[in-house]
C-alpha cells in the first residue's frame, strides 16, 4: 500500500521494541523452560546436565499424580459445573425477561473481582470458626453439617470446586449469550412453524446453531483448568498434605520453595505438554462431529 | 412449555434470582461485617453493626499498608498498559496496513502468545530478570504484563485498524507525511473505539495479576494490591473485620469501574476469552 521511501526501516524500527519484548518475555522463555528442564539445578552455582531424570523423577512422584488427578477434577468441574451453568443462564437471558439486565450485571461481576479477592472472600466464607457458611449452617440447626471446608481433606477440592464454579460461570454466561442473540430471527421463526416450541426448539434448534461457540467455551475451560493456581494457593496452599495441589503449585513449590529449578522446569514442559495434547483432542472430537 | 408461559418465567425468576443472591451476599456480608467490631462479629456474623466501626478502615489502611499497594498496583498497571497499547498499536498498524515479507510470520508469532499459559514461562523469566538485576523492581513486573498482553492486544486492533478503507492514508501520503505522521494523526484517532476496549482490557489483566508479582517482587514496598492483600490476610488472621476493611477497600473501586464501563469490559473480556 505505501510506496514511501524508507518504508522497511520504518516498519522495523516499529516493530522491533514490541518484538523484543515479546519475544525476549514471552516466547524464548518456552525454550529455556525445555533447556532447564533436563539439568540439576539450583538457581546459584553450575548446571548439571542430567537428561530425562527430572522428568522420570517427577513422574514416579505420587505427589505429582496427585496434582494431576486435582487438576482433572477442576477440568471436570469446568466441564460439568461451569459450561452446563453458563449455558442455561445464558439461555434464560436470551429470553428478553424484565431484569435480564440486571441478571447479567451481577452474573459477571466476579469475573472482574481479581482471583486473589475472590479466594480471600472464600476463605472467610469457609473459615471454620467464624465463617459465613458455617454460621449459616448454625443458624439452620445443621451443626452436624458444619466441616473443616478447607483443612479437611475429605472437603477441601469440594470447596475449591464450588469457589471456581462461582467465579468464572459469568464469563461462560456471557460468551454463550453473545452467540444465541446472534442466532438469527428467522431460525426461530421457521422452527415455530415446524410446531418446534420451548424445550424441544432449545434442544434441538438453539443449542446446535451455537455449537462452535459451546467448543469455544469449552476449549477455554480446559486450557483454564491447567491454569489455575491462584484460588489454591491462597485458600489452601495446595493442602492439607498436598491433597488440593494442582501441577502449577507442584511446580511453585518445586521451583520457588525447593529452589529446583530444573525440576519446576521439567514440571512446567509438562503442564504445558499436557494442557496441548488435551486441547488437540478436544479439537478433534469437535472436528470428527462436525463431519 | 411455552416461551413465555408463567411455568417458565417462574422458573427463570427463582433460578436468575438464586444465582443473583450467590453472588452479592457473600459481598454484602463481607461489607457489612467490615463494619463491626471484632466481638460484634463473633456474637452474631449476620446482624447489622450496632455502630458504624469507620475506625476499621483507618486502621486497615495503615497496618495492610493499602496506600503503598495501591500505588504501586496504579504505577506497575498503567505503566504496562501505555507500553502495551503504544507499542500494540504501532505494531499493529504495519501488520494492517503494510505488505511486506515477514508480516505473516510476525503476526503469527503473536498470534502464538494467546496459546501460552504463563506457567511455561515463570521460572526463565525470574532467572532472566535476577540476571538484569530487575528482581525486585518494578520493571520486574512491568516487562512480564506488557509482553503478555501485547498479543491480544495487536490481535483486537491489527482487525479492527484492517478494517479501515484502502485510500484512507492517501491525503496523508498527498501531504508528505511520514509513515509515523500518518499513524499518529490519521490512523491512531479513528482507531479509539478498539483502544478503549484494548485499555480497559490491559487495565483489569495487570491490576488483578499475582502470580509474576508473587515470584518477582518480595519486598514489601513494592508489593501491589492483590499481593499485598494475600499477605495481610495471610498475617492477620485472627482479625476477621480488619480482613473485610481491607478487602472491601479493594473491591470498592473495581465494583465501581465495573458498573461504569461494563459494556466494554464485558465484549473486551469475552474476546479475550474467545480468541484466547
Amino acid at each position: 500500500m505505501h510506496t514511501l521511501r524508507g518504508a522497511k526501516l520504518a516498519i522495523f524500527i516499529g516493530l522491533l521494541p514490541a518484538l523484543i519484548i515479546y519475544l525476549g518475555i514471552a516466547i524464548v522463555p518456552i525454550g529455556l523452560s525445555i533447556y532447564y528442564s533436563l539439568m540439576d539445578w539450583s538457581g546459584i552455582g553450575a548446571m548439571e546436565f542430567i537428561g530425562f531424570r527430572n522428568y522420570s523423577r517427577i513422574l514416579t512422584d505420587d505427589i505429582f499424580w496427585l496434582s494431576v488427578k486435582n487438576n482433572v477434577i477442576i477440568m471436570i468441574t469446568g466441564l460439568v459445573g461451569q459450561i452446563p451453568l453458563g449455558l442455561l443462564l445464558a439461555l434464560l437471558l436470551n429470553r428478553g425477561l424484565k431484569g435480564s439486565g440486571f441478571f447479567r450485571t451481577v452474573g459477571f461481576m466476579p469475573v472482574v473481582i481479581s482471583s486473589v479477592m475472590v479466594s480471600l472472600i472464600w476463605g472467610m466464607i469457609y473459615n471454620t470458626e467464624y465463617g459465613m457458611l458455617n454460621n449459616l449452617l448454625g443458624v439452620f440447626g445443621l451443626e452436624s453439617w458444619q466441616q473443616n471446608w478447607l483443612g479437611d481433606y475429605r472437603f477441601s477440592m469440594l470447596s475449591i470446586s464450588i469457589a471456581y464454579i462461582w467465579q468464572n460461570c459469568g464469563l461462560y454466561m456471557v460468551i454463550f449469550l453473545a452467540a444465541l442473540q446472534n442466532i438469527p430471527g428467522e431460525v426461530n421463526e421457521a422452527a415455530e412453524l415446524d410446531g418446534a416450541t420451548g424445550l424441544k426448539r432449545t434442544l434441538y434448534i438453539t443449542i446446535p446453531m451455537i455449537r462452535s461457540t459451546l467448543m469455544v467455551g469449552i476449549v477455554y475451560s480446559i486450557s483454564n483448568s491447567f491454569r489455575v493456581f491462584d484460588l489454591i494457593q491462597i485458600l489452601t496452599g495446595g493442602g492439607p498434605a498436598h491433597q488440593s495441589e494442582v501441577m502449577t503449585i507442584y511446580m511453585y513449590n518445586g521451583a520457588f520453595m525447593n529452589m529446583r529449578f530444573g525440576y519446576g522446569s521439567a514440571v512446567s514442559v509438562l503442564i504445558l505438554l499436557f494442557s496441548l495434547v488435551v486441547i488437540s483432542l478436544i479439537n478433534r472430537l469437535g472436528r470428527e462431529k462436525d463431519a | 412449555m411455552n416461551n413465555k408461559s408463567l411455568g417458565f418465567r417462574v422458573f427463570a425468576y427463582v433460578f436468575l434470582s438464586l444465582l443473583a443472591i450467590l453472588n452479592i451476599v457473600p459481598l454484602f456480608w463481607m461489607v457489612v461485617n467490615s463494619f463491626k467490631t471484632e466481638q460484634e462479629y463473633a456474637r452474631n456474623p449476620f446482624s447489622f453493626p450496632e455502630t458504624l466501626q469507620f475506625s476499621n478502615y483507618a486502621e486497615a489502611w495503615k497496618i495492610a499498608n493499602m496506600n503503598v499497594y495501591f500505588l504501586n498496583s496504579l504505577l506497575v498497571t498503567f505503566a504496562a498498559l501505555i507500553i502495551t497499547v503504544l507499542l500494540g498499536a504501532l505494531s499493529s498498524y504495519f501488520l494492517s496496513r503494510f505488505q511486506f515479507k515477514l508480516r505473516g510470520l510476525t503476526y503469527g508469532l503473536f498470534l502464538l502468545g494467546m496459546l501460552v499459559p504463563i506457567h511455561a514461562t515463570l521460572i526463565p523469566i525470574f532467572l532472566i530478570m535476577q540476571k538484569l538485576g530487575f528482581l525486585d523492581t518494578h520493571l520486574a513486573l512491568i516487562l512480564p504484563y506488557t509482553a503478555f498482553h501485547l498479543s491480544l492486544t495487536i490481535i483486537i486492533l491489527e482487525g479492527f485498524m484492517r478494517g479501515f478503507p484502502k485510500d484512507l492514508e492517501e491525503s496523508g501520503v498527498m501531504d508528505g507525511a511520514g509513515i509515523y505522521r500518518i499513524f499518529w494523526s490519521i490512523i491512531l484517532p479513528i482507531t479509539r473505539p478498539a483502544m478503549a476496549t484494548v485499555i480497559i482490557l490491559n487495565f483489569i489483566y495487570n491490576w488483578n495479576e499475582y502470580l509474576f508479582a508473587l515470584v518477582l517482587v518480595s519486598s514489601s514496598d513494592l508489593k501491589t494490591l492483590p499481593l499485598g492483600l494475600a499477605n495481610f490476610v495471610g498475617i492477620e488472621t485472627a482479625n476477621l473485620t480488619l480482613q473485610m476493611s481491607a478487602l472491601t477497600m479493594a473491591l470498592i473501586p473495581i465494583i465501581i469501574f465495573y458498573l461504569l464501563l461494563q459494556k466494554q469490559l464485558v465484549t473486551g473480556m469475552t474476546a479475550g476469552a474467545v480468541k484466547g
